[in-house]
């Protein structure tokens, strides 16, 4: 009894206003990971900022979102208070998962942040900066062992972009999938692989102390506190960014559409969002309408190209 | 499941259900090969593929199902005590019950029929206040993980009242 | 300042009455959502992490370290009592503690546990404070051979809890290990043995497969048996309480479940159920009591339960000195953290000593919360034991898939669970011990990807696997492990050995 007294003094703590559910959030991954926390800061900050007068947030994990999305576009179909959250390991999931259900079976609505791919070695490595190791790329593309996330995930299509703008078959690169960041990490760190590749935010404590050294970074543009060339600059064409957006249900009218669009704007511009995205670190990478639509058909069919290439893919 | 294999009957037969045993860790090691043999192993610097540690594990079973049969012949395995058929099929139809009724009935129609329908399995037959004592329950334990500490659980229309 | 007065410090502010409040809230609500089967600490960290929101700094440190500990315990208890490990690292624990538990013995059980939780996260907390720094460097120098030695050695010495017949226990073994094939392979992302089914691709739940393994495969049997079991579990034999030979059996254990855990804990692919495994296999090679491993030997659950809070301690060394989260439950912890301004990584402790030692002070006050609010209330725990059968089991089915559905809620989990129900079903009928199934299941794809790992990264040289100094030394101690028994077996005609694992049930 005494513990049902504490939990109802805490739900006073949360305080749910008792109206009817405005948006319900699908995180197509299990509480904790990215897109979880994506559609829980969106949920909060709806409701802080009055947007939508209570929302839920609902996780179906699995299968790089594919089980997600299989299940809201059937599920939701024509629901105008249905949002699903997601991002470019969809694109990539969907493609190496043989999904049937793609990003074409719902309708995206906006990219809200991104992070873009640097590429790290330990400091102790001889080298020194991304020429070096395309060099020695070039010289045995499986003397270069690449340490990132899950195969086939944005690390590995990002190794795989390198290697063929090098002019190096994508076949060959030998890349190491780590399980977490916190695995690839370690692995870099003890000098267990040569190179690293993941989102800036992975590495970012350890190359402010001084243990990994930035060789680049994948942005179309050098970034404001990023001491780093870009992959552009040094010669090999490659921007890559891990979004993570926001779509709505299939079957939706126009207008449907554009009031969701008009409530995600009015998040994405908030006080209240950027003071989240601030303290989580992630980079504000706000874009939507045909932009957003005709910037995801791209990374689409650059992933499709680079996954079948890398052979992940037939 | 177990049919009451009795040694004094004949020491000669064998044990048919640990044969049964044997038969499906071979089936299993057949799945292994058949699937991981369209695997393309060429992907990657290790000799070790995809494909390899399935093939160890399958050649494994299968020399363990060659043992089961000897352990069957011999009489190796331990004598297994009487089942009772009935109860167990109480506890797995309430358990499929909520698995069908989840989805449309919610949390608490669904998992107090589990309760009712397990509970019957132990013995307690008055289906007709067990179920409903199930419901309240499984209504309780929802507003407290779903409503209070933000569980996901199924909402279904008894739910949607407390709402 | 010091480190000690830093920690003076910190432990001044979370003591203060209202700080207090916060840890007992934490350490009451993680216990509530970390007793359902299938929920871990992780997701009990995550689901709850936005009540700390709510507080200042000091106060949601305070409640998130509460909740953290009571998410790893609340597991215990039910394992113990009702035999229902949700998450892999209370398997162990519910080995022995639920034997104890069903001959009356659950009181000691509980208490070991808690005690030795407490003594374990105290150690250990201590040890991430003062040593953590060179505890990082040696958890670095483990790459994928190392990690793979490590596998090897598992596999040896957990072979321990097998059970009385070495076909069984390795077919047991091998059922887990095939089912750990399923899903998508990590290194290359091809699917194996998933045959299309979309819900298959992310492999077969741990978790799911502990509840189904344990609490399924259970409430079966022991329904199979009607009315021949006895109605009801006599809850209390002797006393309640630890006796003195209790504690003299437990005291030796907690101190070396915490000397297993801890480093493993620390190490980047380490993983709590790992140091579970080894502090089981270790206290049934020492105990002077082997024939009680398998029908409740104290020592089984001192130790297992002292490794797996010691290595959730161990976690946090690589968390809090290289903002390296090594597991679920620290990847959510860095996500908050960051909440609270905290930004974990090497230049942690010398940038922000304020909050890192508030913390470890919290981690502190937190494991003290617990045993105060689960000493009191073993007797009242005990008791549910005394419960007629009808309304336990129901209960405990009801409770077993209500973990399952709150971490993920789709039918074809259920479906899982009500599968490996009957397949445990049917093994404990036929008398194959369960937790080798859960062993191959988590050691399985550790041990094939670090050395498929380890091989790529040396481009397919073999040799690399044994000319590392510490992969060379575990496997050394591998081969000892596996040679020496069937050496003495062969020798003495094995007296002692077939004594131990006869006890095995």
């Amino acid at each position: 009894m005494k513990h049902f007294l504490l939990a109802s003094f805490l739900a006073g703590a949360i305080a749910l206003p008792a109206a009817a559910a405005d948006y319900s959030i699908m995180a197509p991954a299990a509480p904790g990971g990215g897109w979880d926390q994506t559609a829980r800061t969106m949920q909060n900050v709806l409701q802080q900022e009055k947007i939508s007068n209570r929302v839920q947030v609902m996780n179906v994990p699995g299968a790089g979102g594919t089980i997600g999305i299989a299940q809201f576009a059937s599920q939701q179909k024509g629901n105008p208070n249905a949002l699903l959250v997601g991002g470019y390991v969809m694109v990539g999931a969907i493609l190496t998962n043989k999904s049937p259900v793609t990003l074409k079976d719902v309708t995206p609505i906006a990219r809200l942040t991104g992070e873009y791919e640097v590429i790290v070695v330990p400091s102790s490595s001889d080298i020194k900066s991304i020429g070096d190791l395309v060099a020695k790329l070039k010289a045995d593309p499986g003397s270069v062992s690449w340490g990132g996330g899950s195969a086939g995930g944005t690390d590995h299509i990002g190794a795989g972009l390198i290697a063929k703008a090098a002019g190096v078959d994508p076949t060959k690169i030998n890349y190491i999938a780590f399980s977490g960041g916190g695995e690839a990490l370690a692995a870099i760190l003890g000098s267990q692989v040569t190179a690293g590749i993941s989102s800036y935010g992975e590495f970012e404590s350890q190359i402010k102390a001084g243990s990994l050294r930035l060789l680049a970074i994948s942005s179309a543009e050098k970034i404001d506190g990023i001491d780093a060339p870009t992959l552009k600059e040094s010669g090999l064409d490659v921007v890559l960014q891990n979004w993570r957006m926001v779509a709505a249900a299939p079957g939706i009218t126009e207008e449907q559409k554009k009031a969701i669009a008009t409530d995600i704007e009015k998040l994405a511009k908030s006080g209240k969002w950027q003071e989240n995205l601030k303290t989580k670190g992630w980079m504000d990478t706000y874009l939507s309408g045909a932009a957003f639509d005709e910037q995801l058909a791209k990374d689409i069919a650059s992933t499709e190209t680079i996954l079948k290439e890398i052979g992940l893919v037939k | 499941m177990s049919s009451d294999t009795n040694k004094s009957s004949s020491e000669r037969r064998p044990d048919w259900a640990a044969l049964v045993i044997a038969a499906v860790l071979a089936i299993v090691a057949a799945v292994i090969f058949v699937d991981v043999s369209r695997l393309t192993s060429t992907t990657g610097y290790s000799p070790v593929g995809p494909a390899s540690v399935p093939y160890w594990i399958g050649f494994g079973l299968i020399g363990l199902a060659i043992w089961t049969v000897f352990a069957a012949f011999r009489h190796d395995f331990p004598e297994r005590e009487h089942q009772e058929v009935s109860p167990v099929l109480w506890v797995v139809g309430g358990l499929l019950a909520q698995m069908i009724l989840i989805r449309f009935a919610g949390f608490s129609i669904a998992t107090g029929l589990l309760f009712g329908l397990a509970a019957r399995g132990f013995g307690a037959r008055k289906l007709h206040i067990s179920i409903p004592i199930g419901i309240v329950i499984c209504l309780a334990i929802w507003w407290l993980f779903a409503g209070v500490l933000q569980l996901s659980l199924p909402a279904g229309p008894l739910e949607n009242l407390l709402q | 300042m010091s480190t000690f007065e830093f920690l003076l410090q910190g432990l001044a502010s979370a003591a203060e009455p209202m700080n207090l409040l916060y840890a007992l809230i934490g350490v009451t609500l993680g216990t509530m959502v970390g007793v359902l089967p299938g929920i871990g600490p992780a997701t009990t960290v995550a689901l709850l992490l936005p009540v700390t929101y709510q507080l200042d700094a000091t106060g949601s440190l305070i409640m998130f370290a509460g909740i953290y500990y009571g998410g790893m315990y609340g597991g215990s208890t039910t394992s113990i009592l009702l035999n229902t490990p949700g998450e892999s690292a209370s398997i162990v624990t519910a080995l022995e503690g639920n034997k104890m538990a069903r001959a009356g013995r659950g009181g000691p059980a509980l208490a070991t546990a808690a005690i030795g939780s407490f003594v374990a996260g105290l150690i250990a907390t201590l040890a991430l404070a003062f040593i953590a720094p060179y505890i990082v460097k040696l958890a670095l120098v483990f790459g994928p051979r190392e990690y793979f030695a490590l596998m090897v050695l598992a596999f040896v010495t957990v072979s321990s809890a097998f059970g009385n017949s070495t076909l069984r226990g390795l077919t047991s073994l091998f059922i887990g290990l095939a089912l750990s094939l399923v899903g998508i392979d990590q290194l290359t992302g091809q699917n194996r043995l998933s045959f299309g089914v979309p819900d298959l691709l992310d492999g077969i739940e741990v978790t799911t497969m502990a509840v189904a393994m344990f609490a399924i495969g259970e409430t079966l049997f022991i329904a199979a048996q009607g009315a021949q079991a006895p109605d009801k579990v006599e809850a209390i034999k002797g006393s309640v309480w630890m006796t003195a030979k209790d504690w003299a059996r437990s005291w030796k254990a907690w101190l070396r479940g915490t000397v297993i855990g801890f480093p493993i804990g620390a190490m980047p692919a380490g993983g709590a159920e790992i140091g579970t495994f080894l502090s089981y296999a270790t206290e049934k090679k020492l105990s002077k009591h082997p024939e009680e491993f398998g029908n409740g030997a104290i020592e089984g659950v001192a130790g297992p339960e002292a490794a797996n809070n010691a290595s959730a301690a161990g976690t946090l060394v690589p968390l809090l000195t290289l903002g390296l989260p090594t597991s679920a439950t620290a990847a959510i912890m860095l996500a908050g953290f960051q909440q609270y301004g905290l930004q974990p990584g090497p230049l942690l402790f010398a940038t922000n000593p304020q909050l890192v030692w508030g913390l470890i002070a919290s981690l502190l006050i937190a494991n003290l919360m617990l045993l105060v609010l689960n000493l009191p209330l073993v007797g009242l725990w005990v008791k549910l034991l005394t419960i007629p059968k009808p309304w336990l089991y129901a209960g405990i089915l009801v409770f077993a898939t209500l973990g399952t559905i709150g971490a993920n809620p789709s039918v074809f989990e259920l479906g899982m669970l009500l599968v490996f129900g009957l397949i445990a079903y049917v093994m404990r009928v036929f008398d194959y011990p369960i937790a080798p199934v859960i062993v191959g299941l988590i050691l399985g794809p550790l041990a094939e990807q670090q050395l498929r790992r380890a091989l790529s990264i040396s481009q397919g040289d073999f040799t690399v696997l044994f000319t590392s100094p510490i992969a060379a030394v575990l496997l050394f101690i591998a081969a000892v492990a596996l040679i020496l028994p069937l050496v003495l077996r062969m020798r003495g005609r094995g007296d002692v050995l077939t004594q131990m694992a006869a006890s095995e049930d």
